[in-house]
């Protein structure tokens, strides 16, 4: 069993990463949906016991860690919490830029930069690595 | 928590407290800030001399019981050496201060809020530094060395506006903060060879070795990097790009100071690395050499005062690694008598450049006609650094001498020529200020801005001619360091001693050196100069424009697109991940585990999540990817519920549910046509190829980690039995229930925030959205 989880825990981890380097931000959002989905996989199955329901009136034999489920029922919410998020950040993008497609955003953010006519800041940071003997 | 001993933890609670009294004060009108902060050092002032001599009262905190980590403060001698410097020199700065923060605000064209920062920081800074000095164990030790770091980085760096005080301000925090990590490796290894972290168990244990030597060496090389020894020593002539009254206090009583403070105090540790403290002496000595002959040569003001405080904590230094009676006590005594004279020098240079609006030997000259109180105020302080009889200064030579002579020609021959050159530098400081023609006009300055001065001086005088008070704390902070230790006696004797006679040698040497500097500034000029192109301050640069411009080359990889964002977290954390696997023994430790028929609807159900997750990343249409999504979400559900997870399970359906609806929503709010067109973004192929290997790689990784994770059980015990066993008693039925709303009630209740924190984005982002 443990070799058996291990290797879904992997192609569902292995899934999530590869539609996490889409161009397609909807498909980021999937992969970290996947990943998520892989991790309360492992956690729920790091549990130290396997057994019955941890509900009163305890049966005989083993109880199932309740633990592990405590942490998978905070892991599930949260996620749900992440990807809510995201999703409304992907519509956000959607109403200012009108694409999804990565590749847009960067040349979108590259023009945005060059249309700034504040000075450079990479060359105040420049000079601080001088010595400044010049302006004592 | 145990307390002994009333003054002590009084004087640690208030120094706390006057930060804030500044700052309340501030508030209220920028104006009284000042009032807070002399008010606040005055206070503190006079607890700290209610501790000289007291019992050495000890306070304990537990910190981190679970690691026998408890917090120790105690005030002993050497504890209320530098508490009584930290609050009573910062006392006469703040005075002074409270006259010259307007002028230098209205100078910089400062409105007067700004000064409170000013306030606050500098009691902050004395807060510090009086813990740091009760400090006994390192932890606590360590923590307050770091906020002495932090203090004076926004010190110096008060004039923001200016690029060489922030340059100035971030080398000082660079210098003193990497090598403060040395202290925190050493006393980590100290804790795991010895098992304690408090340095009087540690002075027990200590047993000779390389670890040791390691261990103390990382120490020394913070402390010497606090108090700018040679090679460190470059930070600290930048530093003057603060206010006068910041590089008074950093230079006499505080950051510089805190440096031979660590020394002294963990003096007793020393004796087993014999080497550590040859080569205390060796760096002493290079650094009066280095730092006296650019004192010499030096034309501002402040930056020969800061060379001077190299090569005077050089002495320091020096004598704390010579040890015996006169290197121990002899050093407290010398940190004291140091701190009276250069802060009054310090003061001086601040006020004859408000008096003239010069700011260099060569563009001023008798001022002493002018201000005849400042000439006679500052005049005791050089005197007393100069070692002139009269001034406790006298006796800070006199047991550095004694400590030396002892120790063979070559190191007397070395203390001699670095004395003749402090009485050197000290004197072209001093006349060149005061004596000679005008070279400038100069104009009244208040009272302040002289009578601290003129205070200190009175203080070095008194102890020249009474110093058996003086001597007393000094031992007493000798016997802190070196339990047993004789104390001091000191008096004028006329006869020919052999420190006697080395005074008067230096004496008569120092004029020489003063002499010969008038005529020998070529020569100094060009060992200044072979320093600036050769010397430690060069490699500095180098390494940080290295570290800067590899930076830049990561950060324009990371951020061309959110792609190479998640590839520069994702490839950093797989790579340490695999490091660790590799790291972790393997041996027999792949566990395949057991699998019964009646697992069979299990198995089926992971099989479903891992055959519907694969297949969500085939589909062009997003609908079908949100539904695959869901399917992998219901089939985990399932899991769940036949792992004994009910609960889980529960919720995991309602959350599944919500989570399609959600997906299904954004998609009818967005135009099918831009959605067609994100989904046919097709990449290039070997991009394409590049993204399945990375999802190949990481998914190996993730399985050889959760393989070997769950091959492992390693708690013999869980957790879980604990609070099955508890559940009764917090009235619930449910276990899993019982740990959420109970048992790790402060948990849920962090969760909550996250999903308020979550909705409140939502809603900020779902809102209409603003005219581009």
């Amino acid at each position: 069993m443990t070799l058996f989880t291990s290797l879904i825990v992997a192609v569902l981890f292995g899934a999530g990463c590869f539609l996490l380097m889409k161009r397609d931000l909807l498909r980021v959002v999937a992969g970290t949906i996947l990943v998520s989905n892989a991790l309360n996989l492992f956690i729920i199955s790091a549990g130290l016991s396997r057994g019955a329901v941890p509900i009163l009136p305890f049966p005989d034999g083993e109880l199932a860690d309740p633990l592990v489920q405590a942490m998978v029922l905070t892991a599930i919410v949260i996620t749900f919490g992440v990807a809510a998020l995201l999703l409304s950040l992907v519509y956000r993008v959607y109403t200012s830029h009108l694409s999804l497609d990565l590749e847009d955003l960067a040349a979108a953010e590259e023009r945005e930069a060059e249309d700034d006519d504040r000075p450079d800041p990479q060359a105040d940071e420049d000079e601080l690595w001088t010595t400044g003997e010049d302006e004592r | 928590m145990t307390v002994t001993g009333d003054p002590a933890i009084v004087l640690l609670i208030w120094v706390l407290l006057a930060p804030l009294l500044a700052l309340g004060a501030g508030v209220v009108r920028p104006r009284w800030a000042a009032r807070g902060g002399v008010v606040g050092a005055a206070v503190a002032f006079l607890l700290a001399i209610r501790t000289v001599g007291g019992p050495a009262s000890e306070i304990r905190l537990p910190w981190a019981p679970s690691w026998g980590i408890e917090a120790t403060l105690r005030f002993d001698g050497l504890a209320s050496l530098y508490a009584l410097l930290a609050t009573g020199i910062g006392l006469a700065v703040l005075i002074y201060a409270s006259a010259y923060m307007p002028i230098h605000l209205h100078h910089e064209h400062k409105p007067e809020r700004d000064g409170v920062r000013f306030w606050v920081l500098m009691t902050s800074f004395m807060a510090a530094m009086v813990w740091l000095a009760a400090a006994q164990d390192l932890l606590v030790l360590f923590v307050a060395w770091d906020v002495t770091a932090v203090a004076s980085y926004f010190l110096i760096g008060f004039d923001s506006e200016k690029p060489a005080a922030r340059r100035a301000a971030l080398m000082a925090l660079f210098v003193t903060g990497v090598s403060a990590i040395g202290i925190l490796i050493g006393a980590v290894m100290l804790r795991t060879i010895y098992g304690s972290l408090e340095i009087g168990v540690l002075a027990e244990r200590v047993q000779p070795s390389a670890w040791t030597t390691v261990a103390l060496a990382l120490i020394a090389i913070g402390a010497l990097a606090k108090s700018a020894q040679v090679p460190f020593h470059f930070w600290l002539p930048r530093a003057m790009a603060a206010p006068t009254p910041v590089s008074s206090y950093l230079h006499s009583a505080a950051m510089v100071a805190a440096g031979v403070y660590l020394l002294a105090r963990v003096y007793p540790l020393l004796a087993a690395a014999p080497d550590v403290r040859e080569a205390l002496v060796v760096i002493g000595f290079l650094s009066m050499m280095v730092g006296g002959l650019l004192a010499l040569g030096a034309d501002e003001f402040k930056r020969l005062l800061a060379y001077s405080t190299i090569a005077q904590y050089g002495y320091v230094v020096v004598m704390l690694g010579l040890g015996g009676k006169y290197g121990i006590a002899g050093s407290a005594l010398y940190v004291l008598a140091h701190a009276l004279g250069k802060c009054g020098l310090f003061l001086t240079a601040g006020a004859a450049t408000e008096a003239t609006g010069e700011k260099a030997l060569s563009k001023v000259g008798g001022l002493g006609a002018s201000q005849p109180v400042l000439a006679v105020a500052s005049g005791l302080c050089a005197a007393t650094l100069a070692a002139f009889p009269l001034t406790i200064g006298f006796f800070k030579d006199e047991v550095f001498f004694e400590a030396a002579h002892h120790q063979g020609r070559l190191v007397t021959a070395l203390a001699v020529l670095a004395a003749a050159s402090t009485f050197g530098y000290i004197a072209r400081f001093w006349t060149g200020i005061f004596l000679g023609a005008p070279k400038q006009g100069a104009h009244a300055l208040p009272r302040r801005l002289v009578l601290p001065i003129l205070a200190l001086g009175a203080i070095a005088v008194v102890g020249g001619v009474k110093v058996g008070p003086f001597a007393a704390i000094a031992s007493a902070a000798g016997q802190a360091s070196s339990p047993g230790l004789k104390p001091l006696t000191l008096a004028y004797h006329l006869e020919a001693s052999p420190a006697n006679l080395m005074a008067v040698a230096a004496w008569g040497l120092g004029i020489a050196v003063f002499l010969a500097a008038r005529h020998g500034r070529a020569a100094l000029d060009a060992f200044a100069a072979l320093g600036k192109r050769f010397g430690p301050e060069h490699g500095y640069i180098r390494v940080l424009g290295g570290a800067n411009r590899l930076s830049d080359v990561i950060h324009d990889f990371e951020v061309h697109d959110l792609r190479s964002r998640m590839a520069a977290l994702l490839l950093p954390a797989g790579v340490l991940v695999a490091l660790a696997v590799l790291a972790t023994p393997n041996e027999n430790a792949w566990s395949v585990g057991v699998m019964s028929m009646a697992d069979l609807p299990l198995v089926l159900a992971m099989i479903a999540a891992a055959i519907v997750g694969l297949a969500a990343t085939i589909p062009r249409d997003h609908l079908l990817i949100g539904l695959l999504l869901s399917g992998v979400g219901y089939s985990l559900t399932i899991v769940y519920a036949l792992t004994g997870a009910p609960d889980v399970a529960l919720v995991a359906v309602l959350v599944e549910t919500l989570f399609s609806l959600l997906f299904i929503g954004m998609l009818a709010a967005m135009p099918p046509r831009l959605l067609d067109r994100a989904a046919g973004a097709v990449s290039t192929d070997i991009r394409r190829r590049r993204d399945v290997g990375i999802g190949v790689i990481s998914g190996i990784l993730g399985f050889v980690v959760c393989w070997g994770a769950l091959s492992r059980p390693a708690a013999v015990e869980s957790a879980a039995e604990e609070q099955i066993a508890m559940v009764k008693a917090a009235h619930a039925k449910d276990v899993v229930t019982a740990i959420l709303a109970d048992f790790r009630g402060l948990d849920t209740m962090g969760e909550i925030t996250v999903i308020g924190i979550a909705l409140i984005g939502l809603l900020a982002l779902l809102r209409r959205r603003p005219a581009r």
